[in-house]
């Protein structure tokens, strides 16, 4: 491996973080279709699914570049990582890619189809919705868990295990728990969609506290877990600086908490806004935790980095691309900010 | 064969089907924008209703289009490090880099404006809109550079230096202006316009077949029938230029796509026969048969009459590309360039004549129904001009530096093969949905009822849900 100098550790940290930032944005933001698409399994009005399709028919796409920017990233950025740990998640990423394509055809192409093929994709919706999240999370439990490499000399360090590694209780639980955490963001979703008095959110708001508490309890088996199986982070968690940690966990707790009292009030942008920052402040919490690593145990994010980061292409990216592509998210969700009702599935 | 070649051949053929059913939607998406922008542009300028109609019109096809192609392109950039993982760690300081550059400049920028350019009619002025429009073109257009300049590199691996096991870069304007980048990105350009004025036309031919709308699509027919003249002939020269960087850069690929074993005959001359079509023989050191016409190779690929162009016994056995798919992908698409070219003549003796007159075009019934039986060949020509390329590249991922089996991932059979099946059952269900909505949006045909989606800057606070412009028609 090449020994980065000085400026380029600062790049390849900077990049760690714009990495972090890009996996978290596309979390909060297509979390919400994602666990839409999870409830609409459970809508048995057919217009109302399609109401939750045409709900977020302008954004989504837009929502899912963000996993394009995280692998544009990866790819560029810590290309030793993207190229062994994508060889590593072969079957669920698999499963992932099916899930996307998917629901981007049932997206896009359910309001031309006929009555018929419409109820087929809005099954297809639902169930890739439910894959893309399951097999997601089993991915990042995966990835924490690490991964064996080879180790030649002058040959960069690769993945030649077989493709069931990735398969572990831990891993299988973290995707359990990704889809209960994710509809919850989609029934908070749902509620700020749609027109108050429609049926399809008052279905939602009745299942809302249920899966709050669902989504307290996978959080913090997820939580304990990981300080039980993993002694990087148990290491970091009751060690000299715990105090830091336990700032982090009263900081979330406060965030769940007003989310849960945004719920009840019925304010669902702050319901949804709390939801997020909960998630951001607890996903930074394990990018930190994590730190040094990339990949616990497996790749240093400078042992990943290329030797070739440069500070050209990461101002070009940071100071101009990112900053208009958010503002361009902004307008975009402010332009389609309208409650549906369940005749928006209607109108063609 | 062993596990592992055959492995290696499986997960060869997983990406080459990915790519196969990707490439199919990018070319229109890019060629289609240009001439969505050209009709958008007519009307802001001449406020001609026509333009307007067709504008949108082509715009629902090019939705479904594009659809597919996100749909199938968001596994592209996974499949490299899921399939070829020890090319993406090697290659990734050089590759990684240009394919983050595609999704930051062009991807990005991409997806903000098509949602503009979709939703946006009514929402936002006219110029605005147009604005739009062209952003999408040029993005698109950007999309196509970076992704051939990523592959073009691969086949002229410039500007690197292979230090411990990772290709590091030493020049970068060498590596990205690589000697395949500077003809390959222009013919897959123009391959682009070449695919969309063929579609255009072949759809506007066939509601003229039709006598539906016919003052409405003789305007579109009639204009890329004679667009298609020009970026033919344009795209036989820029082709000619590619065969030249081909034969200097991968003098093996190129024997290879001629089927051209032997660079002296038996009396000590050059050998300047070209093949027209030929079948090697079972020792793969000769063809079994050919049809030869002489001095022919020389002048394609030298530009001279008799100078000896290097054939593939010239090569050790290990580092030659397989010759019958390469050799007859090539000549497949270049017949069809030729047959597109042929095409846009015929329209043009008709125009000449005025036969493409609006009261008289629906009569040329032969003619029109080979620009609909046309619309299919510049798909194929794109497909076995991709074929073309990369097996000819073959045996090497990297040409000359890396070869394929160190590039692939570690993975059996068996997983080759479900990862295979998976993906051959989601893209076919992709690629049949998407003719199978074409051809329901052409059935239906353009909208001439509803009111021009008119801009109220008094009247537009936005607060309105997205809807696809085909739900916001009345039932």
């Amino acid at each position: 491996m090449e020994i980065l100098s000085f400026s380029q550790q600062v790049l390849a940290l900077a990049w760690w973080l714009a990495l972090g930032v890009s996996v978290l944005i596309y979390i909060a933001l297509d979390g919400a279709d994602l666990g839409a698409g999870i409830f609409s399994l459970f809508v048995r009005d057919h217009d109302e699914r399609g109401a939750i399709m045409t709900a977020m028919a302008g954004t989504w796409d837009a929502n899912e570049t963000w996993l394009i920017v995280a692998g544009g990233i990866l790819f560029g950025t810590f290309p030793f990582v993207y190229g062994s740990a994508f060889s590593y998640l072969m079957v669920p990423l698999a499963f992932v890619l099916w899930g996307i394509i998917a629901r981007a055809i049932s997206l896009e192409f359910r309001h031309l189809a006929s009555p018929f093929w419409q109820r087929f994709s809005d099954g297809v919706f639902g169930l890739g919705s439910l894959t893309v999240t399951f097999f997601g999370g089993v991915c990042v439990g995966a990835v924490l868990q690490g991964y064996p490499q080879t180790d030649v000399e002058g040959r960069v360090p690769t993945y030649v295990g077989g493709a069931f590694t990735f398969l572990s209780p831990f891993s299988v639980w973290v995707g359990v728990a990704s889809v209960v955490a994710v509809t919850l963001a989609g029934v908070l979703f749902v509620r700020a969609r749609f027109e108050k008095g429609e049926p399809i959110r008052i279905d939602a708001a009745r299942w809302t506290m249920t899966i709050f508490y669902l989504a307290i309890a996978a959080v913090g088996i997820t939580t304990v877990w990981s300080a039980l199986i993993f002694p990087w982070a148990a290491d970091k968690w009751f060690g000299a600086h715990f105090w830091v940690w336990g700032l982090l966990f009263v900081v979330s707790v406060f965030a769940i908490a007003r989310m849960r009292r945004a719920t009840l009030d019925d304010r669902d942008l702050a319901a949804i806004l709390w939801f997020n920052s909960a998630a951001v402040i607890m996903g930074f919490g394990m990018l930190a935790t994590m730190f040094p690593y990339l990949v616990p145990g497996t790749w240093t994010i400078f042992d990943a980095a290329s030797p070739q980061v440069s500070i050209v292409t990461f101002t070009m990216t940071m100071g101009g691309f990112v900053p208009v592509m958010i503002l361009y998210n902004a307008y975009q969700i402010w332009v389609f900010r309208a409650r549906v009702t369940k005749l928006a599935a209607h109108a063609h | 064969m062993s596990a592992t070649d055959l492995s290696t051949l499986i997960s060869r053929i997983d990406f080459a089907w990915i790519t196969t059913f990707h490439i199919l939607y990018p070319p229109l998406t890019i060629g289609l924008a240009m001439l969505l922008f050209f009709a958008e542009w007519r009307w802001v300028r001449s406020n001609d209703e026509g333009w307007y109609r067709l504008c949108r019109f082509f715009e629902r096809l090019f939705i479904v289009n594009f659809g597919a192609g996100v749909a199938t392109g968001v596994t592209m950039e996974m499949a490299f490090g899921i399939l070829y993982g020890p090319f993406s760690q090697a290659a990734g300081p050089f590759f990684g880099q240009i394919l983050g550059y595609e999704t930051i400049t062009a991807f990005m920028y991409e997806a903000g404006f098509i949602g503009l350019m979709i939703f946006g009619w009514g929402r936002i002025g006219r110029r605005m809109h147009l604005f739009a429009t062209a952003n999408v073109a040029i993005s698109s257009t950007l999309s196509a550079m970076w992704i051939l300049d990523a592959n073009s590199w691969m086949q002229s691996p410039a500007g690197v230096e292979l230090k411990n096991g990772v290709f590091q870069v030493v020049d970068w304007s060498k590596a990205i202006f690589n000697p395949h980048f500077m003809s390959a990105f222009p013919h897959m350009l123009i391959a682009c316009v070449e695919l969309s004025l063929a579609f255009v036309a072949a759809v506007a031919a066939w509601f003229v077949f039709k006598r539906r709308h016919v003052a409405l699509f003789q305007r579109p027919l009639k204009l890329s029938i004679l667009a298609l003249i020009v970026v033919a002939v344009l795209q036989l020269w820029v082709g000619d230029e590619l065969g030249q960087v081909t034969a200097e850069t991968q003098p093996a690929a190129l024997a290879a796509m001629e089927g051209h074993y032997d660079t002296y005959n038996a009396d000590g001359s050059a050998n300047t026969s070209w093949s027209v079509v030929s079948w090697p023989n079972e020792a793969g050191d000769g063809n079994a048969w050919s049809v030869q016409i002489p001095h022919v190779l020389s002048l394609l690929e030298t530009h001279s009459w008799s100078e000896p162009v290097p054939g593939l016994n010239d090569f050790p056995a290990d580092e030659q590309p397989p010759v019958a798919p390469t050799f007859y992908s090539f000549r497949i698409m270049v017949a069809v360039g030729g047959v597109l070219l042929l095409l846009g003549l015929w329209g043009g003796w008709l125009a000449v004549r005025g036969k493409l007159s609006i009261d008289r075009i629906a009569d040329n019934r032969w003619f029109l129904k080979a620009v609909m039986a046309a619309g299919v060949l510049p798909y194929l020509a794109v497909w076995t001009g991709w074929w073309t390329r990369e097996i000819a590249r073959q045996p090497w991922v990297v040409y000359g530096l890396m070869r394929t089996e160190d590039g692939v991932s570690h993975m059996s059979p068996t997983l080759a093969i479900f990862w295979f099946v998976g993906f051959a059952v989601f893209e076919t269900a992709v690629f049949f949905g998407t003719l199978h909505f074409m051809a329901k949006i052409c059935r239906k045909g353009p909208d001439l009822d509803t009111p021009i989606a008119a801009f109220d800057p008094h009247d537009n606070d936005g607060a309105t849900p997205a809807m696809h412009p085909d739900a916001q028609q009345p039932a």
